[in-house]
């Protein structure tokens, strides 16, 4: 059986940028999960569940971020990230 | 969850690293810094990280990041007669480790795994 896998997009909120404290919020709720995921921004892409890779995307306030996630648990990751992201706050 | 100690020369050096990494990891990490001579001035005591360690300890164990040359030293130095195996001096960047090890302590990864995680931060880029 193949794993499953997923894709969403969603946007930092307009004045958040992915600096350090929201990234940390982000990987630590990525890291909740067995699937492996991935952020892409504007063509960059790093692991969700390491920080340092996290932080050198750079994404800025209103960033469009592809979510992805390969593994059983994918929909409930995704499901969880999109509300962490969109909930960030400075 | 496993505590962080961040040594250095300069006492500046290592709460303001220490202040950022917190913020990062969130509530529940120990982010302790030990840093600058007594009275002042830069240098490193065994004592202040010992005391670090101790205020870092939770049970699960302590990374130890330092900054260069006899801060690491005096880390060595203290942990060959102390070291029981749940304190762990890395061989890391001292920005870059201490943000991934607290990060990984914040989400309640083990001893190893953190230890890893400030030892991968070597190959990071920053941009």
């Amino acid at each position: 059986m193949s794993a499953i896998r997923k894709e969403v997009d969603v946007s930092m909120p307009p004045d958040v940028a992915l600096h350090a404290r929201p990234a940390g919020l982000f990987v630590k709720t990525a890291m909740r999960f067995e699937s492996r995921v991935t952020v892409g921004v504007e063509g960059k892409a790093a692991d969700a569940k390491s920080i340092l890779s996290v932080l050198a995307l750079g994404a800025t306030g209103g960033t469009r971020l592809t979510l992805t996630a390969e593994g059983d648990d994918a929909g409930e990751a995704l499901e969880l990230l999109s509300a962490c992201v969109t909930g960030l706050v400075e | 969850m496993v505590g962080i100690v961040l040594v250095s020369h300069s006492f500046e050096l290592a709460h303001g690293l220490a202040a950022l990494t917190a913020q990062v990891a969130g509530e529940g990490v120990r982010v302790e810094p030990a840093g600058g001579a007594p009275g002042g001035g830069l240098g490193t005591t065994g004592d202040d990280v010992w005391a670090a360690i101790s205020r870092a300890e939770n049970g699960e164990g302590v990374v130890v990041l330092a900054d260069l040359g006899s801060s690491v030293l005096t880390v060595r130095h203290l942990l060959e007669g102390k070291a029981n195996g749940h304190i762990k001096l890395v061989d890391a960047p001292f920005v870059e480790g201490a943000i991934a090890a607290a990060v990984m302590a914040g989400a309640g990864q083990e001893l190893d795994d953190v230890v890893r995680a400030a030892e991968d931060a070597r190959g990071a880029k920053k941009f």
